[in-house]
Formats: C-alpha cells, sequence, structure tokens
C-alpha cells in the first residue's frame, strides 16, 4: 500500500525526470574534455600512420631497390614505380607515385620494405587545394623523407622493441 | 474618411475579395486558405465594434482549430478537378435555383426593416475600463443560462454521438498497455550473470 | 537635457510613437534570439562535458553573427513544383506571431506596448496561428518528408494547444482577469503568492505543453532527424531557413515569458522586502524569463525523444484531464469552500 503510494507520489511529481535533469546539471560544472585542437594536441603513437615518405642512407644514398613489393602489396593500387639500372649497375626507381586519393593508408607498403624505405610518417595534417598534387612523385616523397628524417627515426627507435 | 472608416473599407474589400476566392481558385487547399483570410478579416471587423472577444474567439476557435483540421483533411485529399466538372452544366440550371432562392431571401430579411439604420442603433463607444468579455459572460451566465447550458449539452451529445459512431473496434489490433509499460522495473527485465572476465581452466575442459 | 528629449518624444505623431516602440521590443528580442541559440549550444555542450562553440569572436561570442551572415547569403533554393507563394510566405507566417504576441508582454507594471483588456486572450488567439507556418510549409515544398513533419508538428501543437489554453483559464480563475498586468499584479507579495504553488499541476502542465507547443526535445517528432530529415523544414535554405530557425526560438522565448508572468510573478520580486524590491522589476522580469529559458535547453540536453504516440497520448489523456480536474477543484474552492483564498 505504502510502495503505491510511494510510486503516485513519484508519478506526480516527475521525480524520474527530476533525477535525470539532476545528472545532466550536475554534468553542468564538470571539467570538461574538450581538446582545443589547433592549440591543444593529444599525444600520437610512434605507429602513426600519415604522410608517405622515402627515406635514404645516411650516406645520403636512397634505400629505395625498386623491389615493388610495396606496389605489389598496396590493397589501393596506390603506388607505381618504374625501374632502370644506373650507371653504377645498381637497379634504381625512376618513378615512385603515390597516389594519396587511393591511398588507405594501412601501412602495408612499410611491412612489406625490406630496406625501410617508404614509410608513413606521423604527419596528418596535410591537405591539397586543388585537383593536382593529389599525388606526390619520387622526389617529393624524397624530401619529406629528408625533412623530417630525424621524427622518422625516433619513431622507429620507440617502436622497434615491440616487433 | 477617419481610420475607422479606412479599417473597416479595408478589411470588407479583404473579406470579399478572399470569400469569392475561395469559391473560384482551383487548389482546394488554397480555398481553405482564403477562407482563413476571410474568419481573419471578419475578426478584424469585429474588433472595430469594439468586440474584441468574439474577434479573439474567432481567431482562436475557426482559424487556430477548425480550419486547421480542415486543412488537415483537405491535404490528404488527392481531388481530381476535372472528374469534379463533370456534371457541371447538367446540375447548372438547380443550382442557380437554389443561389436565386437564397438571394432572394436574403434580401427580404434584409429589407424588411428590421436591420435598417434605424432598427439598429450605433453602437454606443464604451470607455477603456468596460470590459467586452465580462459583459458577455455575466449575460451567458445570467440571462440565457438554460439556453447557454442546454447548447453546450447538445455539442456535448453531439461529439460523443460522433465518436460513438465512428469508433469501432477491429479485432486483430495490437494495444499497447503503456501503465503496464511503466510498471516495469530493471528487476523484470535485466538479469545479471556474474563471469570472470578470462577463461578459467574449469571452464575450458567443459 | 532629459525634458529637451521628453518634449521631442511627444512632439512625434503617434505612429512614429508606436513604431519606436515596437523597434524598442523587436530589435532586443531579435538580439536575445540570436544569443538564445549560442546559450543553447554552450549550455548542451557544458552538459555533455564539451567546451561547445568558441572558436569565433572572445569565447565564441560572435557565432550568432557568424551564423547569422553565413545563412543571409546563401541561396534560397525553391523546390520544382513547390508552391512558390506559399513556399515563400510560410516562413514569414511561422515568425509573425511570435512576434507581435510581445505587444501586450508586461515588461513592468508600466512598460507594455498595448495594455488591452483581453491580452490572454490576444496571446492565446496569436499563438494558435503560429501552426500554420508550419503547415503550409510543409504542404508547399512537395516533399513526403517536409508533408510528414508538417502532419505530425500540427497535429501535436493543435492537441498541446488545448491543455495550455486550460491551464490558462486556471489562472484566469484564480487573477479574475484576463489582462497579463492585472494578473502579475494580482500575484504581488512574494514568491509565496505566485500562481505556480497553488497552480503547481497546471504550472507542469503549461512547462511541459510549451515545450510540446514550440516542436522542442523531448517532443521534437515534428523535426526528427532520424525519421524524416527535418520536418517541414527540409526544403528550405539560407534565409527562409534563419526565418523558421528564428521563429522557433522566438517562440520559446515567448512560452517563457507567459509562463514567468502566469506562474512566476512577473516582474514581481520574490520577497516583498529591502534588499529584493532595490533591483528594478525588469531585471527581475527577464531574469525569471532567463531561468525558464535555460529550463528549456536543460530538458533537451537531458531527454530523450518522446515516440509520437506517446506524445499524443500525453497531450490528450493526462494533460487535458488534469487540467480539467484542476480547473473544477479551483472553481469549487472559490465559490463553495471557505479555502478560496488559498487560490487568489
Amino acid at each position: 500500500m505504502l510502495r503505491i503510494f510511494i510510486r503516485f507520489i513519484k508519478t506526480y511529481f516527475l521525480w524520474e525526470l527530476l533525477r535525470g535533469l539532476a545528472l545532466t546539471g550536475s554534468r553542468l560544472f564538470r571539467r570538461k574534455f574538450t581538446v582545443q585542437y589547433p592549440d591543444e594536441k593529444t599525444p600520437k603513437s610512434p605507429r602513426f600512420r600519415g604522410l608517405h615518405a622515402l627515406r635514404r642512407y645516411p650516406n645520403g644514398e636512397e634505400r629505395c631497390i625498386a623491389c615493388k613489393l610495396c606496389e605489389a602489396v598496396c590493397p589501393a593500387v596506390a603506388i607505381t614505380i618504374e625501374s632502370e639500372e644506373r650507371e653504377d649497375g645498381t637497379r634504381r626507381t625512376t618513378r615512385y607515385d603515390v597516389d594519396l586519393f587511393k591511398c588507405v593508408y594501412c601501412g602495408f607498403c612499410e611491412e612489406a620494405c625490406p630496406v625501410d624505405s617508404i614509410v608513413l610518417t606521423d604527419i596528418h595534417e596535410f591537405h591539397f587545394e586543388g585537383r593536382e598534387g593529389t599525388v606526390i612523385d619520387k622526389a617529393g616523397l624524397l624530401a619529406i623523407g629528408d625533412r623530417y628524417e630525424s621524427s622518422i627515426a625516433t619513431a622507429r627507435e620507440h617502436d622497434a622493441p615491440y616487433r | 474618411m477617419n481610420f475607422l472608416q479606412f479599417s473597416f473599407y479595408l478589411f470588407s474589400v479583404i473579406l470579399i475579395v478572399a470569400a469569392s476566392l475561395v469559391v473560384t481558385v482551383r487548389n482546394p487547399v488554397k480555398a481553405v486558405l482564403y477562407l482563413v483570410l476571410v474568419f481573419f478579416s471578419a475578426a478584424c471587423i469585429w474588433l472595430t465594434l469594439e468586440a474584441e472577444f468574439l474577434a479573439i474567439v474567432l481567431v482562436l476557435v475557426y482559424v487556430g482549430a477548425v480550419m486547421v483540421l480542415f486543412l488537415f483533411v483537405v491535404m490528404m485529399l488527392d481531388i481530381d478537378v476535372a472528374r469534379l466538372r463533370e456534371g457541371f452544366t447538367q446540375y447548372l440550371p438547380a443550382g442557380l435555383v437554389i443561389a436565386g432562392v437564397m438571394v432572394a431571401e436574403l434580401a427580404v430579411v434584409m429589407l424588411s426593416g428590421r436591420f435598417s439604420l434605424d432598427a439598429i442603433p450605433r453602437p454606443v463607444g464604451r470607455g477603456a475600463d468596460y470590459s467586452n468579455t465580462r459583459e458577455l459572460g455575466l449575460v451567458l451566465y445570467t440571462d440565457y443560462v438554460y439556453a447557454f447550458e442546454i447548447a453546450a449539452l447538445i455539442l456535448l451529445v453531439a461529439i460523443i454521438a460522433a465518436i460513438s459512431l465512428t469508433f469501432r473496434r477491429r479485432g486483430g489490433t495490437k494495444v499497447q498497455v503503456i501503465a503496464e509499460q511503466l510498471r516495469v522495473t530493471k528487476a523484470d527485465r535485466l538479469r545479471i550473470v556474474k563471469m570472470s572476465s578470462e577463461i578459467t581452466d574449469g571452464e575450458k575442459s567443459q | 537635457m532629459l525634458e529637451v528629449f521628453v518634449e521631442i518624444w511627444h512632439s512625434l505623431p503617434l505612429v512614429l510613437q508606436v513604431g519606436f516602440k515596437i523597434a524598442a521590443i523587436l530589435f532586443p528580442l531579435l538580439a536575445m534570439v540570436a544569443y538564445y541559440t549560442f546559450a543553447e549550444r554552450k549550455v548542451i555542450g557544458y552538459m555533455q562535458l564539451r567546451v561547445g562553440p568558441n572558436r569565433v569572436g572572445p569565447r565564441g561570442w560572435l557565432q550568432p553573427i557568424a551564423d547569422a551572415v553565413k545563412l543571409m547569403f546563401k541561396e534560397i533554393i525553391i523546390p520544382t513544383n513547390a508552391e512558390r507563394q506559399l513556399f515563400l510566405i510560410a516562413p514569414v507566417l511561422a515568425l509573425a506571431p511570435a512576434l507581435a504576441a510581445w505587444a501586450v508582454i508586461p515588461f513592468t507594471d508600466t512598460l507594455v506596448l498595448a495594455d488591452i483588456d483581453a491580452s490572454l486572450l490576444f496571446v492565446l488567439a496569436l499563438t494558435s496561428l503560429g501552426v500554420y507556418g508550419v503547415i503550409i510549409a510543409g504542404w508547399a515544398s512537395n516533399s513526403k518528408y517536409a508533408f510528414l513533419g508538417a502532419m505530425r508538428s500540427a497535429a501535436q501543437i493543435v492537441a498541446y494547444e488545448i491543455a495550455m489554453g486550460f491551464a490558462l483559464v486556471g489562472v484566469l480563475m484564480a487573477a479574475g482577469s484576463l489582462n497579463l498586468r492585472e494578473i502579475v499584479l494580482a500575484q504581488a507579495g512574494g514568491f509565496f503568492q505566485w500562481y505556480f504553488i497553488p497552480l503547481f499541476p497546471l504550472f507542469v502542465v503549461y512547462l511541459v505543453s510549451g515545450v510540446a507547443e514550440t516542436n522542442r526535445a523531448p517532443f521534437d517528432v515534428a523535426e526528427g532527424e532520424s525519421e524524416i530529415v527535418a520536418g517541414f523544414h527540409v526544403e528550405y535554405s539560407g534565409m527562409a531557413f534563419a526565418v523558421f530557425f528564428l521563429a522557433e526560438y522566438a517562440n520559446m522565448i515567448l512560452i517563457s515569458a507567459l509562463t514567468v508572468i502566469m506562474f512566476l510573478g512577473g516582474w514581481q520580486p520574490p520577497l516583498d522586502m529591502a534588499p529584493f524590491t532595490w533591483v528594478p522589476g525588469i531585471v527581475w522580469f527577464f531574469g525569471k524569463l532567463a531561468l525558464v529559458a535555460f529550463l528549456f535547453l536543460w530538458f533537451r540536453a537531458t531527454f530523450p525523444r518522446y515516440r509520437y504516440d506517446q506524445i499524443m497520448r500525453l497531450g490528450w489523456k493526462v494533460f487535458i484531464p488534469v487540467t480539467l480536474v484542476w480547473i473544477g477543484v479551483i472553481g469549487a474552492a472559490k465559490f463553495f469552500t471557505p479555502f478560496g483564498f488559498l487560490f487568489s
């Protein structure tokens, strides 16, 4: 009897709705979780897969040997490679294009590469302002590699114990 | 011509134009909307007669509720104008005769002198503290209380009759009992099972 | 210096005086509407542990202006086979009643544009007109989603208007007047004189019906995004959409103002004592208005959307009987028992 009475009172005074309001009301004063993105950034994993780069050996020689494993493994067929024999008799690429619109950033190319040449850097803030520029050629990839070599190397070093 | 006369003629012109559009316009939805305009202009004319209660109630009841339901029905209908016009010439004579009779009747009533300016004196302007609503209420609930209550009762009977005539229970319809739904508690619907997050050796062997 | 202005004011023709008064109400109202949208985004953000818009201007204060500018420069697309005139008239029909009703709202004892005798009825009549904008928009768009949204919204508005009207009948029985100013004056003398205490069921019904009437969450099935995209204004873009948006928020502020006047004592201070009476009445009025307006946002941040048949059930089978019973209680108490003083 008392229970029915209490339920009656609760229904008419909208008890459960008030409890819901109390919950959201208390959240009004909590600390907010929002990351103010361009000003604040969350830490990124060393395994982060962003923009592509081609690396060089410390002596300046490019690593890529045009084995075309990356081209073969790429699920999105984003990589195009052509190769030729260089004067010194080694096999090198004459063309190494990555179509960034096709790429799904899976990182298989990096996994497949026997000489750690193609890598995915942690750069994710890049954009295009036109139809052109969505395909990066070999020179561009090498330039990115040269520019971010130190951060690429530290990321690989951090990740090494877990591979 | 003072402001009052100007507004009277303005609203009258709008009213008459809208009323004639109600019957001539082809689209039924637009006809209903013109009818709304008619009611609204009529309410404005009543306002100039200091009948603010009636004017506002006209807007509130007819424009705000009745016409909305009208619009509802008309919008849902798929009216074929061509088929409606099929028997137009056939029924025209009968329609004209009926219209003529109605006009004649109205003319007889209007010209009988009961509605002339002498028979109905010009309404006196009241002060600002005169409440139309209060006066109307006083008259309704004292002098005409029986008529008023009987009218209310007839309306109530009409509502119930309309509902009971159209209301039928069909078999096989599914109904929710909201009170039962509300009475449900967590214990009725949810069973919490305790289990460890990893498979223990004992469970593996099974 | 001040006398000069007063003299200039009195020398102006009446039409101009009224025009200036209307402008003095409308422009702050529209600014309030703009910043109400901003407040909504901020409050709901805060309740969801986010920070809300904070990029345009200091702490995001210019966000509504940026929104308005964006909407103004967008193209108004009129769908093929839409009723052109009705399509364009509909947003105006939605906004006009929401603004016109402010003519009779008393901000303080003396500050009211038109102190008419039946102002309560006037407000009721005007709010009942708002539904036309919705219906016409839905029909003229020539789109099934818009039409469904319009049907839902119209049925909902008509249903809840009755409950609202009955709740107000209770207020006018308690106050014995149809004049909004006199209704507030009848609540003078501290918060225990305000009508929300003796008329508590009607207060709740009015507030909830107000939320339903303005098609706000949790009663926003008219624009239920998950089912019918955006309801009656799917086909609207640019400024035409903005006018609908303005109408919705203007209606919310109007309902808040009416709640304050009917149940929360209008411009009266909560206690008729020294520190409270120092604050001018208009501050109390807008303070209470902000409180009720905040409730609208709080509801939206808290409750999930009602199912449509339950909305109809709540309106017809719960609210209308509750109001009718309480009106009967007030009437009986006032005229047959010595407890009538409780309700006046």
